[in-house]
This record gives structure tokens, C-alpha cells and sequence, in this order.
């Protein structure tokens, strides 16, 4: 009749050593400091949950004063590296065994902490409340369990992109991740503890425990050992994954001989749990019983939220609790269960981080003062581990002789802005970033990590490079590509450790690398000298297109957009280019560029369009710096302008390859309207505006951007969105709907790509959208609001 | 669904006592029958000669000529046969088919009927014997079409036939008012595993649920847990067992309630929680005990959802996980009024074991249209609730041989309610319950006792000109009284 979320067991591993030192380079980092602390333990595994400060370096530009400008006569602004402190959330994972073992260390290393008190929760709290205030000086603060694993559940969706997948045992991919829904609420949490609760969650703040069950893990469990006296939780898995239920169950087809076609019963369904085992004079095996076992209780569950689930009409399905975490095993039959109950009309869905759900929460009612849901937080790629990095199922020899200190763990950086989606998305709900899903297709996926190996000595040069003046940048940097390199070969076995692998799960995870080892922006020379150089070209750039006529302009603008975009370090084929010829300019880019008709070529309806009255106000999210940002980008931008339409500027808000950052931005925007009227004009009377992505990525999310520039785009009535480059108009959101039109433009760069998008080296992308239903003549009257 | 199970002590050569079963077998005209794993269901249609006491009112033409016979009576007695329709249903172990086979064949004298319809699991099991001993046809029909076939015919055929239980009342059996309409309601049959069946009509039913946790799955877990073959000492077992012992409790884990989400300490929060980690041997009966609460109860919860989603109040459980076993009768009952707070009630059968036969007996008799007559329970030819019930007195069943018998007459007329009945659904004839009143059950029972020998004189004066009238109303009494003391032990 009731269920429940902890089971009393303690599953003690079999060896296990008090003593062993812990890596402290590796886990509870950032330590000194700690400010808050909150605990979740529970039957077998402890999670342990902190805020702290980070401080990190990052590379700040500044323009150089008008007065001392003759210090540093040909640079347009100076680059200097600061350390800056952000907010960053800790958590960690491990055997109850280890739990003395961590508080000693985290004792020891725990510097200046002004905290008082742990948050803590999990059934397993009451047991260790003495150890932990003995062995830290803390008073242990109980909160109610299921409060805070909802409101951990709560975080995890709202917070962490691709946080729930579905499971396919049989498909190519085990493990489909689903988008993050702007709306989480409401949904069903069906936590399979010792027993089962099933809870419906309508807001942050509202939530019932609308059913349960007494037949859940511990049942799997304590009948599992009576049967099989196997007294290991995972072995009882192991033991059921290797059955054949049909020796124990009854079948329709046992009864019948075959289907009961009139009440619509397959032959092969169960019509009785251990139906055989009643009448049968025999010995059954341990792994057949097992078998049984876990189909009688997964089927049971499957059935039940399924029925809560139509009760309530409710869509969305959580399964969470021991009896799931990380074991594809009841992954796949509660997935059955739940297919065979609905007819496939709900999913079961599951959690990356379903074990942290309730230290997320304790540590969020520990922070309720800091008010944590009004900042966006982001997945740490560098401080997490993988999906199943702990799981007994993976690879239980490896583990157990690793045998040091099995731990996981998960970090989030609190993100400096708020991040929303963006207003002109067509359906926020169906919006997906990536074009190919590289956990879906195995080729892809073998291609771009070998790319993203191939290219690593190259990125560890460039970081050295970066940071002349320090002699440790080479062992930082040797630091940085072992960590990537594991990461990159984690993500071979396990492609699905963080969410989708994506191109831009493999570049963002390599950003957080580098930023972990203090090269905030191994780019920043390369980049300054880029912008020095093209802004020297900028007037004659301008002038040549003056003397176009107005058709010629208008096709001059768009190819100097995409050869500009050829300049662009983070592709290989380009960097290998520039790298051996520093004389690679913008007239051969041009050359290189593939002739019309392009790949995707709908220049003409472009420009039909252009003849037509100007748009209201035009987002253009901008890619590289140097040639690409100054020759390419701000001439297209200076064009608009002139015919009327406000353009808002979006770049990065932190460094990302050789990407033009907001703060540069604005010093490049500066000293163009210094010589350009046009530009100046518009800087003036507000029509030209800068803003902030809200990301430090080569790609880009249009789920998560930055507040203000969601609020720029509605005041402004944008009825234009521009996206350039490979990264964000190709890797991201080549198939994004947007609710205005919109153009894509880039040049790709990666033969790869090249051939599977049907096209070559250099060839065109040009593809302007009008959503159906608007005119393509659309008026600039005719605006979303 | 259905199972097989086989009595360890048989005996084959048992002689039938034909006054008692097989009835009125001569005139047998339509046979049905119904084997599931341990019982088979036996059905036919008869008809039964017997005498009826008429009265004429003197002819007034013939009253002149005969004026010194009859002068003051105002009109005459005679007494004259009638033939009516019966339906007889016998219930008895697998074991004694044969048997009872043989017997029929060889008391069948002049049926013209050439097929028998048969239901259950284990209809195929017998085909071949059934069509050798008795010459006729089997016909198989579909098992829940019986089910529910038979289900609506003593719903609406027999009063009282469904009661709910409650074993800690003055009476452990509620019986329900026979309602006018007995449409929609939800079957849930617990065999070997669980069918759970919307019943909106007469012909339209849907199975919208089910599981594998059913009685085969208590059989087969108690089987291997306890090493106790039989069920029904795995039903003993589990009715002396305490689950708490096995089972996790709220408590064990919150050490009281867990207020905040309205859970008592005493709810189960796992079954078998503890035997995951606790390093000691658990007691048969405890074992048993839990496994009945945890499949009792997920049945009911399971009950009650779709009873829920389908919008339907009346929920009947019959199956042999349930048949005549106030153990599950109760465990299921208290499932239901936990997971319903009492807004659904869990009802039973009083004739569950005879849904199938009945059912097939009345696809068969479809041109006879027996729904459009009414039928009533024959007191004198039927067994009473539980009487071969293994709960009840299972020494005094081995010795008996364990037969079971429901008799229904025809009703000449079909019967209604009084259109003036103000609510006819509440309308109870009766002004004493005496299931529900010890005293006064004691009281009538004494008084009704006490009052036979007169009306066996009575009897035997009636009918002056037969001489066998004395030894037939010593017959009477015998039956009579008998009922009367079984009524005393089970008075329902």
C-alpha cells in the first residue's frame, strides 16, 4: 500500500578500504571555499552537495586610453587576463562505506567556512546525524525527503538541457535525450525505493503523493534473496538479466495453446506471475526466478503509472530510485511496461542525475536566501562525470578493481545571466539545437571525435601560445588535453555520458576544459591581431561597395559575409591555411568561394525581398572576429541600417575559439563609427545595439539566451534573425523554425560535413526562410509582439 | 485464468447417491459444463414432475345435479401433476468426472440432445473423454462470455446473491438488495492471474484490465517460499502468519508516520523490505501472510483505479483466489475500502463458483430464451454458500465427497418490482435481518424447530387417501431440519 524512498539496507561493499586517499585535484574541489553545505544519504550511496567560489582567470579587453594611445600605437585595445569569481554547485556521489573517510577529508580541507549548519536528508540522515556534527562542527538541519527530491527534480528539468531521455534497449542509440521544455509542470514522479511513491508535481512549489505501492525494490530485493539467497541488490539484477521468465511464468499460450484472440491476449503474455512454479515438481533457477521476479514487479509499477497517470492526465513520466538508477536492466522493462500499458501513448522517462535529485534539493532549501531559481545554472562538462560513470552494470570487474574511491560527480556553474528562450522561436517546445545527433549516429560520432582528437595538439599549442609570459602553461596545458583526451574516449564508449553528444557538446566541452586549466581564451592574440588587420581594409571595404550599383551591392554584401566567414580558426581545413600562409586575404576567400547556385541557394527570394520594404529590426548573431565580424558583417549591418532597419547585434558573452566576444565588439564598433557615419549614426540614435548571448559557445542554443537580449528582441519588434556561421547556422539550427524570417548563412568549412550535406569544401549555404502563413513581402507592420 | 491441481487421496470408485445429486437426470434435456483447474461446474435443464394442489369452484350448472356431494363447500381440491422447468448446476472436484460421467450416462434415458457446451481452462483436457462416456458433441463457447453471461443471469435471478464481507462485524456476510438495473459494473476474476471486465450490458462486455499477479502467482511464490504445495494450506498458513515480521512498514523506516504525505506508521512501505537485508530465517506463515497482503492489495489498488477510470461503483471479485476463502475475501475487502476510503465496496457471489456452467448452459439454451423468464433459487435442491469451502471444516469435506448443488425453478410468470416502490434500488422486504441478530436468529430458528412437528402431522393429515404420506413427510422433516441446524452453524 505505501512504498518508499530509502531502503534501510547497507550494501556494504565487500572490500573496502577506510584509508585510501582521496585525489583531491579530483574530487570535493574547490573546497577552501565552501559556504553551504547539505547531505542526502541514502540506503547504500551518499551524495553530498556545495556551493562555492571559483576563481578563475579571464581575459577582459579594454580599449586603450585616447591619451596614452602613443604607448601602444598599432593595437586597438589592450588584453588582460583577471581573476574573476563566479558561484559554481558541487556535487558528489559515493558509498555510504566512504562516508567517514570524506568527512575527515573535507575536515582537513575546509578552510574558512563561516557555515553552521548541513542540510540533510535521505533515510539514512538519522543514522550518521552524530558522525557528521562530531566530525565537522555542523549542525545536521533534517528536511522533509520527498520535499526536496522534488524540488531537485525541479532543478534538474528546468536547468540541465537534455536531462531526461527515454530508453531503447534495442535502438541504435540506448538512450534518446529530450529537449528541456520551457513548461516542466506538470508531471509525474514515480520513485522506486524500497517502495514505490507516485507523485504528481503541479508547480514549484505544489506537489501529492497521489499512489504508491508496497511491491517496489525492496520487494524485487527481499524476495529476490529468499528465492535465489543472492543477498546482493546488483547481482539479483545480474541474475535476472541472464533468465528466461517463461520457464517460471504462465503464459496465455500455456492455457490457451495459443493466443485468447477474443480478449485481444497475445500468446506470449504473461497471464501468471510463477503460474508454473505452483504445480510444476521441480527446481527452477536462480536467474529464471530473478527474471520472473523483476518482470512481476516492473510490469506491476509500469501498470500503475500508467493508470495514476490517465487518472490525473498526466503526459510526462518520471522514473526515479534505486530500483532504476543507472541499471538498463529495469530501464528497459519499465520502458516495456509502460509501451505495453499506453500503447506507446506515454514515455517513461528517466534522469541523467536522478541520484542527486535529493542533495539538489536539501542544498536548495538550505539557499533559499539566495534565491537559486532566479539564476540559470549550467552543466560543468569539465567537473561532472558521465552518465553511469558508478553504474554496477557498466563495467563491474573495472570498477571493482579501480577499486580507489568509486565516486561521481556532478558540478554547475551558476550562469551570470538569466537564460530564456528566444521569443521568435516558431514552438519552444519541439525546438531542438542540433542538426545531428551524434549518439544516434555512430559514423558522425566516429568521425567528429577522431576530428576533435585529430585537432588537439593544435588547441594545446595555441593555449601554450597563448600565455607566453607563464612558464607552468605547458604542464596546464599537458593537463588540459589528458583530461579532454578521457573525455573524448569516455564519450566513445559511453556517447551518451552528457545528454546528446552533439558537435556542440564536444566544443563546449573542450571550452570548460581549457577553462578549467586557466586558459580562459587561448585566441584572444590571434583574435586582437585579426581585428587590428581588418579594420585597417574597413573604409576601402566600404568604399568599393558604395560604388556597386544597388543590385551588385546587395549580392557583394552577402558573398563578403561568407568570405569573411571562411576566416574562421576553429575549423581545421581553414586554421592549417592560415597558419602556413598569413597572406590568406579576403579577395582569396572570395575566390574560394563556391560559385552560384550554391547548396542551399535562395539568394533570389532574398532579394526579391530586399525590393521590398525594410524590416522593423534585424537580430544578426555574428560568428569570428577579424575579416569575417569587420569586412563581412558590419558592411551587411551598415546596409540595413540604411534602409531603415535597427539591427541588434548578438555575440558571445565569453570567449569561445576565435569567436568575437561582446566586449570586443563593442571596442570594434567604436572605432568603426569613429570613421563611418553610418555606423555612428546608428550607435547614436540607437538603432544599432549590442547585446549579450548569454553563451561562451561556438554553437548556438536559441533556448537559452541571455534575458535581456529576449527583451531587446520584443521591444525592437524583430521580424529578422540572422545567424552566420558553420557553428550556429549549421552544427545548430539548421533546422530551426523561427515565427519571422530568417536567414542562415555559411561556408562550409569541414569536408566531412561537406559531403554529407551532398556539397564540397567551401560550398554555400544560404537559406532564407519565411514562416508559412506570412508573406514574403511581409510589411514591417505585420510583427509578433 | 485457470489451473490444475490434483487431490492427493481420490477415490473413483465412489458410489453416487442419486437421490441427492444429479437430479431429475431422466428429463435432462440440455447439458453445459464448466472445468477449471480443480472443479468442474455441471449444468443441465430438466423437467420436474410434481404434484400442485388446485382449486375449481363448483360448477353452478353441476351443482344442481349433485347437490348432496358437495353441498357446503364452496369449491373443490384436486390435486394434479405439473411439469416444470428446472435448471440444476452440481459442482465437484476434478478427480470425480469420471465418475459422475458414468453416473449420468448411465441414468440419461431419453434426451435428444446431441451436444454439450463446455467452458474453462480445462474444457480441452476432457473433450475427448466427454464425447467417449456420454455420446454427445462438446462445443466449446468463450470462457469470460460465460463468465459474465452467468454473471448477470444470478445477478439478476437470485436475491441476495451478492454480499460483502466483514469479518470483524456480527456477521461476516452483508447481503445486497437485488437492484432493478444491474448495469454497468466491473468483474474481477482472480484466477491464475487477474481479468478485470466492464459489464455495460447484457451482451457488452470489455476486458479493460488485468495482471500476473493473481492467484497462480501466490500459489507459485508460496509454493516456493514455503515448500507447501496445496493452497489451501498456503491460505492456512497465511491466515496464522504476521506479516509484519517480512514486510516493511512506515514505521521501520520513519520510526512512526510519515506525516507530511498522510502516511500511517502501520502501512506496508515495501513487502518482503525486510527480507532483503535482515540475515534470518522467516516463518512459512509470516511469508505467507505477506505474499497474500501484497497481492491482495495490489489487486484491489488495481481494482479501484480502473473502477475509477471507468466511473463504475459495483465491483464483484470472484475467481479461486477468492471463492469461498474468507482470508482473501477479507484481505481483498480491506484492500478495496483503503484504497477507495470506502466510496467502493467490494462484493462477492454467493454462486461465483457456477458463473461459467450457467453461462454456457444459457448460450446454449439461447432459442429457449431463458432471460425472459424469471428464475428462483430452489431452497430444498441447493447446497448453501461454502459448503464444500476447504476454510470451513475440511475433515468433515474429505469424508463427505464433496458435492455442491444449486436447483433453479422456472417461474410460471415473470417477476418486477411494484411500480408504486418508492426507491426500488433501497426496497429490503424483510423487516429482520437474522444474519445480522444472533438473538433473534436463535429465537426463530428454536421456534421454526419447535413448530415441525405439527406441520409434519399437518402434512400427513392433508392427504388421508395415500398411505406413503407419513413416510414422505418423515423425509421432509429430516430435510427440514437439517437445513434448519446447518443454518444454525452457517446462517447464511
Amino acid at each position: 500500500m505505501a512504498e518508499f524512498v530509502r531502503l534501510d539496507s547497507s550494501t556494504s561493499r565487500h572490500t573496502m578500504d577506510k584509508s585510501i586517499t582521496l585525489p583531491p585535484d579530483e574530487i570535493f574541489r574547490n573546497l577552501e571555499n565552501a559556504k553551504r553545505f547539505a547531505i542526502d544519504i541514502g540506503g547504500s550511496l551518499t551524495k553530498l552537495a556545495y556551493y562555492s567560489t571559483v576563481q578563475h582567470k579571464v581575459a577582459k579587453v579594454r580599449s586603450f586610453d585616447k591619451a596614452t594611445k602613443e604607448a601602444a600605437s598599432d593595437k586597438l585595445y589592450e588584453i588582460s587576463v583577471q581573476e574573476e569569481v563566479t558561484a559554481r554547485l558541487h556535487f558528489i556521489k559515493f558509498e555510504n562505506a566512504y562516508i567517514e573517510t570524506c568527512l575527515d577529508f573535507i575536515k582537513d580541507h575546509l578552510v574558512n567556512t563561516e557555515t553552521k549548519v548541513i542540510k540533510a536528508t535521505g533515510g539514512g540522515a538519522h543514522k550518521f546525524k552524530e558522525l557528521i556534527e562530531r566530525k565537522l562542527g555542523l549542525k545536521v538541519d533534517k528536511e522533509d525527503e520527498m520535499t526536496c527530491l522534488i524540488k531537485g527534480c525541479n532543478f534538474v528539468l528546468r536547468n540541465i538541457p537534455h536531462e531526461a531521455f527515454v530508453y531503447a534497449k534495442h535502438a541504435d542509440s540506448e538512450f534518446r535525450f529530450q529537449t528541456t521544455q520551457p513548461d516542466i509542470f506538470p508531471y509525474l514522479l514515480v520513485n522506486i525505493g524500497s517502495g514505490v511513491s507516485i507523485v504528481k508535481v503541479e508547480s514549484e512549489d505544489k506537489f501529492e503523493r497521489i499512489g504508491g505501492s508496497s511491491i517496489g525494490g525492496g520487494t524485487f530485493w527481499g524476495l529476490g534473496a529468499l528465492l535465489t539467497k543472492t543477498k546482493r541488490f546488483d547481482e539479483l539484477l545480474q541474475l535476472a538479466s541472464k533468465g528466461q521468465h517463461t520457464s517460471v511464468d504462465m503464459l496465455v499460450k500455456d492455457i490457451y495453446g495459443g493466443s485468447y484472440g477474443s480478449l485481444g491476449l497475445t500468446g506470449d503474455l504473461i497471464a501468471s506471475s510463477f503460474g508454473k512454479s505452483a504445480t510444476a515438481d521441480k527446481e527452477f533457477s536462480k536467474e529464471d526466478m530473478a527474471k520472473s521476479l523483476l518482470h512481476m514487479i516492473s510490469n506491476d509499477i509500469g501498470q500503475l503509472a500508467c493508470l495514476y497517470a490517465k487518472l490525473h492526465n498526466l503526459s510526462r513520466v518520471y522514473f526515479g530510485g534505486f530500483f532504476i538508477r543507472g541499471h538498463p536492466v529495469t530501464m528497459h522493462t519499465i520502458t516495456y511496461s509502460i509501451n505495453f500499458f499506453t500503447k506507446g501513448e506515454v514515455q517513461a522517462l528517466f534522469l541523467r542525475h536522478e541520484g542527486y535529485l535529493g542533495a539538489i534539493g536539501a542544498f536548495l532549501k538550505g539557499a533559499e536566501e539566495d534565491n537559486p531559481n532566479q539564476y540559470s545554472w549550467g552543466e560543468n562538462y569539465a567537473g561532472s562525470s558521465g552518465l553511469m560513470s558508478v553504474s554496477p552494470d557498466m563495467n563491474p570487474m573495472q570498477r571493482a578493481r579501480s577499486g580507489t574511491f568509486p565516486f561521481d560527480m556532478l558540478e554547475m556553474d551558476r550562469l551570470e545571466r538569466q537564460l530564456v528562450n528566444l521569443p521568435l522561436l516558431q514552438d519552444p517546445s519541439s525546438y531542438i539545437p542540433d542538426t545531428m545527433d551524434l549518439t544516434e549516429d555512430a559514423l558522425a560520432r566516429e568521425y567528429w571525435l577522431y576530428c576533435f582528437e585529430e585537432a588537439l595538439d593544435g588547441v594545446v599549442k595555441r593555449a601554450v601560445a597563448s600565455q607566453p609570459d607563464m612558464p607552468e602553461a605547458a604542464e596546464r596545458a599537458e593537463k588540459f588535453r589528458q583530461k579532454y583526451r578521457h573525455k573524448l574516449q569516455t564519450l566513445r564508449h559511453q556517447p551518451f555520458a552528457y545528454g546528446s553528444l552533439t558537435v556542440r557538446s564536444l566544443l563546449d566541452t573542450r571550452e570548460h576544459c581549457l577553462n578549467e586549466f586557466n586558459f580562459p581564451d587561448p585566441y584572444s592574440k590571434i583574435k586582437q591581431n585579426e581585428n587590428d588587420i581588418a579594420l585597417k581594409y574597413y573604409q576601402k571595404a566600404v568604399k568599393s561597395l558604395e560604388e556597386l550599383s544597388w543590385e551588385e551591392r546587395q549580392f557583394a554584401l552577402v558573398r563578403g559575409v561568407l568570405a569573411g566567414n571562411v576566416f574562421d580558426w576553429g575549423a581545421k581545413a581553414v586554421s592549417d591555411v592560415l597558419e602556413s600562409d598569413p597572406e590568406f586575404g579576403f579577395e582569396q576567400a572570395k575566390r574560394q568561394l563556391e560559385e552560384r547556385p550554391w547548396l542551399v541557394d535562395s539568394y533570389d527570394q532574398w532579394l526579391e525581398r530586399l525590393r521590398g520594404p525594410p524590416h522593423k529590426c534585424a537580430l544578426f548573431f555574428v560568428d569570428n572576429s577579424g575579416v569575417d565580424i569587420i569586412l563581412g558583417v558590419i558592411p551587411f549591418v551598415r546596409e540595413l541600417l540604411s534602409r531603415g532597419t535597427e539591427v541588434v547585434l548578438a555575440s558571445n558573452s565569453g570567449p569561445a575559439l576565435n569567436d568575437v566576444t561582446n566586449g570586443e565588439l563593442q571596442i570594434l564598433t567604436e572605432r568603426i563609427a569613429a570613421m563611418d557615419p553610418v555606423i555612428q549614426a546608428g550607435l547614436r540614435e540607437d538603432r544599432l545595439t549590442l547585446v549579450q548571448s548569454g553563451s561562451s559557445s561556438p554553437c548556438l542554443d536559441l533556448s537559452r539566451l541571455d534575458k535581456v537580449l529576449a527583451q531587446v528582441v520584443r521591444e525592437r519588434q524583430t521580424d529578422l534573425v540572422i545567424i552566420e556561421g558553420m557553428g550556429r547556422a549549421i552544427h545548430t539550427n539548421y533546422y530551426a523554425m523561427l515565427s519571422c524570417e530568417s536567414l542562415k548563412m555559411a561556408v562550409i568549412k569541414n569536408s566531412w560535413l561537406a559531403d554529407r550535406l551532398g556539397g564540397k569544401l567551401f560550398s554555400v549555404v544560404f537559406k532564407y526562410e519565411v514562416p508559412a502563413g506570412k508573406p514574403s513581402q511581409g510589411s514591417a507592420a505585420v510583427t509578433p509582439s | 485464468i485457470f489451473f490444475s491441481t490434483s487431490r492427493h487421496t481420490m477415490d473413483k470408485s465412489i458410489t453416487l447417491p442419486p437421490d441427492e445429486i444429479f437430479r431429475n437426470l431422466e428429463n435432462a434435456k440440455r447439458f453445459a459444463i464448466d472445468i477449471g483447474g480443480s472443479l468442474t461446474k455441471l449444468a443441465y435443464y430438466s423437467t420436474v414432475q410434481h404434484k400442485v394442489a388446485k382449486v375449481r369452484s363448483f360448477d353452478k350448472a353441476t351443482k344442481v345435479n349433485i347437490p348432496e356431494a358437495a353441498s357446503d363447500k364452496l369449491y373443490e381440491i384436486s390435486v394434479q401433476e405439473e411439469v416444470t422447468a428446472r435448471l440444476h448446476f452440481i459442482k465437484f472436484e476434478n478427480a470425480y468426472i469420471e465418475t459422475c460421467l458414468d453416473f449420468i450416462k448411465d441414468h440419461l434415458v431419453n434426451t435428444e440432445t446431441k451436444v454439450i457446451k463446455a467452458t474453462g481452462g480445462g474444457a480441452h483436457k476432457f473433450k475427448e473423454l466427454i464425447e467417449r462416456k456420454l455420446g454427445l458433441k462438446v462445443d466449446k463457447e468463450d470462457e469470460m462470455t460465460c463468465l459474465i453471461k452467468g454473471c448477470n443471469f444470478v445477478l439478476r435471478n437470485i436475491p441476495h446473491e451478492a454480499f460483502v464481507y466483514a469479518k470483524h462485524a456480527d456477521s461476516e456476510f452483508r447481503f445486497q438488495t437485488t437492484q432493478p438495473d444491474i448495469f454497468p459494473y466491473l468483474l474481477v476474476n482472480i484466477g491464475s492471474g487477474v481479468s478485470i471486465v466492464k459489464v455495460e450490458s447484457e451482451d457488452k462486455f470489455e476486458r479493460i484490465g488485468g495482471s500476473s499477479i493473481g492467484g497462480g502467482t501466490f500459489w507459485g511464490l508460496g509454493a516456493l517460499l514455503t515448500k507447501t504445495k496445496r493452497f489451501d494450506e498456503l491460505l492456512q498458513l497465511a491466515s496464522k502468519g504476521q506479516h509484519t515480521s517480512v514486510d516493511m512498514l512506515v514505521k521501520d523506516i520513519y520510526g512512526g508516520s510519515y506525516g507530511s504525505l498522510g502516511l500511517t506508521g502501520d502501512l506496508i512501505a515495501s513487502s518482503f523490505g525486510k527480507s532483503a537485508t535482515a540475515d534470518k530465517e522467516f516463518s512459512k506463515e509470516d511469508m505467507a501472510k505477506s505474499l497474500l497482503h501484497m497481492i491482495s492489495n495490489d489487486i484491489g489498488q488495481l481494482a479501484c483505479l480502473y473502477a475509477k477510470l471507468h466511473n463504475l461503483s459495483r465491483v464483484y471479485f470472484g475467481g479461486f483466489f477468492i471463492r469461498g476463502h474468507p482470508v482473501t475475501m477479507h484481505t481483498i475487502t480491506y484492500s478495496i475500502n483503503f484504497f477507495t476510503k470506502g466510496e467502493v465496496q467490494a462484493l462477492f457471489l454467493r454462486h461465483e463458483g457456477y458463473l461459467g456452467a450457467i453461462g454456457a448452459f444459457l448460450k446454449g439454451a439461447e432459442e429457449d430464451n431463458p432471460n425472459q423468464y424469471s428464475w428462483g433459487e430452489n431452497y430444498a435442491g441447493s447446497s448453501g454458500l461454502m459448503s464444500v469451502s476447504p476454510d470451513m471444516n475440511p475433515m468433515q469435506r474429505a469424508r463427505s465427497g464433496t458435492f455442491d448443488m444449486l436447483e433453479m425453478d422456472r417461474l410460471e410468470r415473470q417477476l418486477v418490482n411494484l411500480p408504486l416502490l418508492q426507491d426500488p434500488s433501497s426496497y429490503i422486504p424483510d423487516t429482520m435481518d437474522l444474519t445480522e441478530d444472533a438473538l433473534a436468529r436463535e429465537y426463530w430458528l428454536y421456534c421454526f424447530e419447535e413448530a415441525l412437528d405439527g406441520v409434519v402431522k399437518r402434512a400427513v393429515a392433508s392427504q388421508p387417501d395415500m398411505p406413503e404420506a407419513a413416510e414422505r413427510a418423515e423425509k421432509f422433516r429430516q430435510k427440514y431440519r437439517h437445513k434448519l441446524q446447518t443454518l444454525r452453524h452457517q446462517p447464511l
